[in-house]
């Protein structure tokens, strides 16, 4: 039972310290794991427990398993992956646990040694290494991947590969999420390449910076125009800082740390002469403010961490806490609020979007029941996993009032993936983004044409 | 959920492979080791296998090839057992029974629903409450514990006090008997049939004689009104002594629950914080429901009752919020010890109520004796502890220690005249306590029970009842099996 810290000493020049069978640097933290004393409040928290009804793949029995490999009890091996990347990494059970165990983060640490030990081979190390290393860390080329899927759905591509059944080569849920993609528009960040400040409207009462994001910026550039609309609508400067990137959480999660890390510095550096840091997907602002975890053996850089993420804040929290406008023009409407989990659980926003969206005169909410539950996203979950993502989706979607016209959310992510789930389960309700629905009404009492 | 091949040389394996399903079978190494233990750790063990039957007949199946290959095996449900009823000790095949968890049917105008064994029991009451009805044993586990599970360890809960438990809401079961045949006991529900109780008999058996695969539940329902009070003490010896007269009052509780400091530092250390000082001796929590008439003087006396008693602060719960809130804190108080301790190992004593003072006292002295702190959180209305023995199972001897402080406490409840176990069951943990009270003949008129029902003793063998001694020995339990 006992947790063996050794340190190898084989190698002097560059010692590495070692915990049971956990050899790489960035070891994980046994603490996080001592928290948990099994008593299994976790397990009807976590969709993929109940889906299958195994404990392997609950946020108690993956935190036995990482704590057996600390204990030298198991090893690191290709088994091993089943249960830890099977998590959606989506936190309900952070909620749920009496002791507070950070399942995530230890899911997190451990996926980035147990990618380590079994590195991905084949075609999944290429997309891997093409997507996450080669294209979300560098804007000019998710510039370039959005000007190319622009080109495919105007050129007449779409509308050509829809009919011929050409998408029909594709595996099921790529052509799923063809379906579902969301007309493209130009990049905040390019758009505003040269006006980097964006000035309030009226008198200015502070100045903020806004993370535009890799796929938020390509398929939802006009969620980051509303952002900046309803930022600078109350009273926010707004700068869009040239040379912030990718948050690195989809690193990450795949257990990249290093990438993650790489990722970080520079999105520290980037926003270093900022008061605040306003975010408005939920992966991202929760990656934001983690950023420290993955700097535990850097106390130079976990320092400037720490500093970062108190800057960090979610859009519809902020917007908040500062005492927003309410909006004065109705907006007739019925609509659900789904918490997404890294605003829910990674963040323990809840009501603060509820707020915004009630604050609307002309709304009414419906409430979802168990409206904090995954809907399978879990950023490119859906892809990675797509049989266990459509699962975890059907039971979203069979939570979702019928009488709604409207599902809001704050996270991109869910907004693919409910979009997905409203076209295969016969729905008709359309995806909003929180700060959309605050902006419509901005707009409408502004004498704007406004059609939802 | 990825599909996979079988890839194994274990024939029973593959056997039971194409009984359940190639997704509905665990073998490897990295699975099995998350069915090492269930909510009792101290002591694991790897299964054989672990297979998740969706059907009576698969059940059925299973351990119909199991009794005749002798390959031991037993039930499990979710695994928050606390006296390592589900552990498998000997090798067993685990039968998970988390994908039967249909609510097969409810019957309001009789009251009573009719579950699978892997329905979860607060989705029992979830699922009725909009209807004015719920299910009353409420361990505290029950967001996420099966009724399968509750029935096995005949499970309590906060509410048991004035409402019963597990076995007082059992109005039929359907069983897999150890040789695989299915049977059928109270079939429709109709309470008490003639002849020996064996819904009793069944309810509690800690899965020793039989699989429950379908469960026919009485519901309740709601009551009219509802009452809670929080009260804070700076002796235990009040907090007990009110207890005490709230009972002798003739005041039946719902509920009547008490935490000492150790808890309650606990619990405001953990993820449901309700404010409460830390400085003081013990808290009662107690409720009161019935019909409307009559509830204010009820809340009255108790009052006054807490007052008699020095309490230092005394209140009752302004909205279904608040005392949402009191509950959660007080129903994740095990959970919450992960906040102080590494580990720990719950004891479930139970004593005559009047002897309370004194038995926390000595549980205090055991935990000096042994160097380890002890919470107590606990049902004292039906007197009913739960001694917390707090440890660190990283540090050389110290697991020992609190096993060992954990039999004294039990120890010290049988002295006055108690049990050693209110609803946790024996399992594993408290076998061989069982000796403080019963003889080895009268633990071996039970073994004789079970051979009735399990005469291979393949199911769950080793727990319940201790090893027999030399001169009563007539049987042998399996070996363990590789």
């Amino acid at each position: 039972m006992s947790t063996i810290i050794n340190e190898r000493t084989d190698s002097p020049a560059c010692a590495t310290a070692s915990l049971g069978n956990y050899r790489f640097p960035d070891l994980p933290d046994p603490s996080k794991w001592a928290d948990c004393v099994h008593c299994g409040m976790c397990l009807e928290s976590c969709p993929t427990y109940e889906q299958t009804g195994q404990e392997q793949h609950s946020p108690r029995g993956r935190v036995h398993l990482m704590k057996s490999v600390g204990e030298g009890k198991l090893e690191l091996t290709p088994d091993l992956l089943d249960p830890i990347f099977t998590c959606l990494d989506c936190r309900a059970c952070t909620t749920a646990c009496p002791a507070d165990v950070d399942v995530g983060g230890l899911i997190e640490q451990v996926r980035g040694q147990l990618r380590q030990a079994v590195p991905l081979t084949g075609w999944k190390a290429l997309v891997s290494d093409v997507f996450l290393k080669g294209i979300f860390p560098h804007p000019s080329r998710l510039d370039w991947l959005g000007r190319l899927l622009k080109w495919y759905q105007k050129s007449g591509l779409q509308t050509a590969a829809r009919k011929t059944g050409l998408l029909r080569v594709m595996p099921d849920h790529l052509a799923e999420m063809e379906a579902i993609l969301p007309a493209i528009g130009t990049p905040v960040r390019k758009k505003y390449q040269h006006q980097p400040l964006i000035k309030a409207k009226g008198e200015t009462k502070r100045t903020v910076a806004v993370l535009t994001g890799c796929v938020m910026d390509v398929m939802f550039s006009d969620i980051n125009e509303a952002t900046i609309r309803v930022l600078t609508h109350n009273g926010n400067d707004v700068v869009i800082v040239p040379d912030q990137t990718c948050c690195g959480a989809l690193h990450v999660h795949a257990g990249d740390r290093e990438t993650g890390r790489k990722l970080a510095k520079q999105n520290i550096e980037a926003f270093r002469d900022v008061d605040h840091v306003i975010v408005n997907a939920a992966g991202c602002g929760c990656m934001l403010k983690e950023y420290p975890e993955l700097f535990r053996d850097d106390p130079e850089w976990h320092e400037k961490a720490e500093q970062f993420a108190a800057k960090v804040e979610d859009v519809s929290k902020f917007l908040h806490d500062t005492g927003f406008k309410a909006p004065k023009a109705e907006l007739n409407v019925r609509l659900t609020y789904h918490d997404a989990c890294h605003l829910a659980h990674g963040q323990g926003i809840r009501q603060e979007p509820r707020a915004l969206i009630e604050s609307i005169p002309g709304v009414e909410m419906v409430a979802m029941p168990n409206a904090d539950r995954c809907c399978g996203s879990a950023g490119i979950y859906n892809l990675t996993h797509p049989e266990m993502a459509q699962a975890v989706l059907e039971s979203k979607m069979q939570n979702v009032p019928q009488e709604v016209e409207l599902i809001s959310m704050g996270n991109p992510g869910c907004m693919l993936q409910m979009a997905l789930g409203v076209k295969k389960y016969g729905r008709s309700q359309k995806i909003v983004h929180t700060v959309q629905l605050l902006d419509w009404a901005y707009q409408k009492e502004e004498g704007k044409d406004v059609r939802i | 959920m990825r599909k996979r091949l079988i890839a194994t040389n274990d024939p029973h394996i593959q056997a039971l492979a194409r009984i359940v399903g190639e997704t509905a079978i665990l073998y490897r190494k990295e699975d099995l080791m998350a069915y090492d233990c269930d909510g009792f750790t101290v002591h694991r063990h790897l299964p054989r296998a672990v297979v998740f039957p969706n059907s009576t007949e698969q059940v059925a199946a299973v351990v119909k090839y199991c009794h005749e290959h002798d390959l031991p095996f037993l039930a499990r449900g979710a695994g928050t057992g606390l006296s390592g009823g589900a552990i498998p000790l000997n090798g067993e095949v685990v039968i998970s029974l988390t994908r039967m968890k249909r609510l097969l049917h409810v019957d309001l105008e009789n009251r009573r629903a009719v579950v699978e064994p892997g329905f979860v029991n607060l989705k029992l009451t979830n699922s009725v409450a909009h209807r004015g009805y719920y299910y009353a044993p409420d361990p505290s586990s029950q967001y996420c514990c099966t009724i399968g599970g509750n029935v096995a360890e005949n499970a309590g809960g906060a509410h048991c006090l004035k409402y019963g438990v597990t076995t007082n809401h059992i109005l039929g079961l359907e069983v897999v008997l150890p040789n695989g045949e299915v049977i059928e006991i109270g079939a429709n529900g109709v309470p008490d049939p003639p002849g020996y109780d064996l819904l009793g008999l069944l309810t509690g058996s800690e899965g020793t004689l039989g699989i429950v695969t379908k469960i026919t539940v009485r519901l309740l329902k709601n009551p009219e009104a509802k009452q809670t009070v929080l009260a804070y003490f700076d002796e235990v010896e009040d907090a007990s002594q009110t207890v005490s007269d709230i009972i002798s009052a003739g005041i039946v509780p719902a509920a009547l629950e008490m935490m000492d400091q150790t808890a309650i530092e606990a619990v405001e250390a953990a993820a449901f914080p309700v404010g409460h000082p830390k400085d003081i001796a013990a808290l009662l929590l107690i409720e009161v429901d019935g019909i409307s008439a009559g509830i204010d003087e009820q809340i009255n006396d108790i009052l006054t009752i807490c007052r008699r008693h020095h309490v230092r602060e005394v209140k009752v719960a302004q909205s279904e919020e608040e005392r949402a809130r009191w509950w959660a804190n007080r129903k994740t108080g095990f959970g919450a010890m992960g906040a102080i301790s590494p580990d720990y190992l719950v004891q479930d004593g139970v004593i005559p109520r009047s002897r309370l003072p004194e038995v926390l006292n000595e549980i205090a002295n055991i935990s000096r004796k042994y160097g380890l702190r002890i919470a107590n959180i606990f049902h004292a209305g039906d007197g009913n502890l739960h001694p917390l023995v707090l440890f660190d199972a990283s540090k050389p001897g110290e697991t020992e220690r609190a096993l060992a402080a954990g039999s004294e406490c039990l120890k010290a409840c049988a002295a006055v005249g108690g049990s050693i176990t209110g609803e946790h069951g024996v399992g594993i943990e408290k076998k061989e306590e069982m000796r403080f009270i019963f003889t080895d003949e009268e633990i071996l008129a039970q073994t004789a029970i079970r051979d009735v029902f399990n005469p291979k003793n393949l199911l769950n063998a080793g727990k319940l009842f201790p090893t027999p001694g030399r001169c009563v020995e007539t049987k042998r339990i399996p070996s363990a099996v590789k």
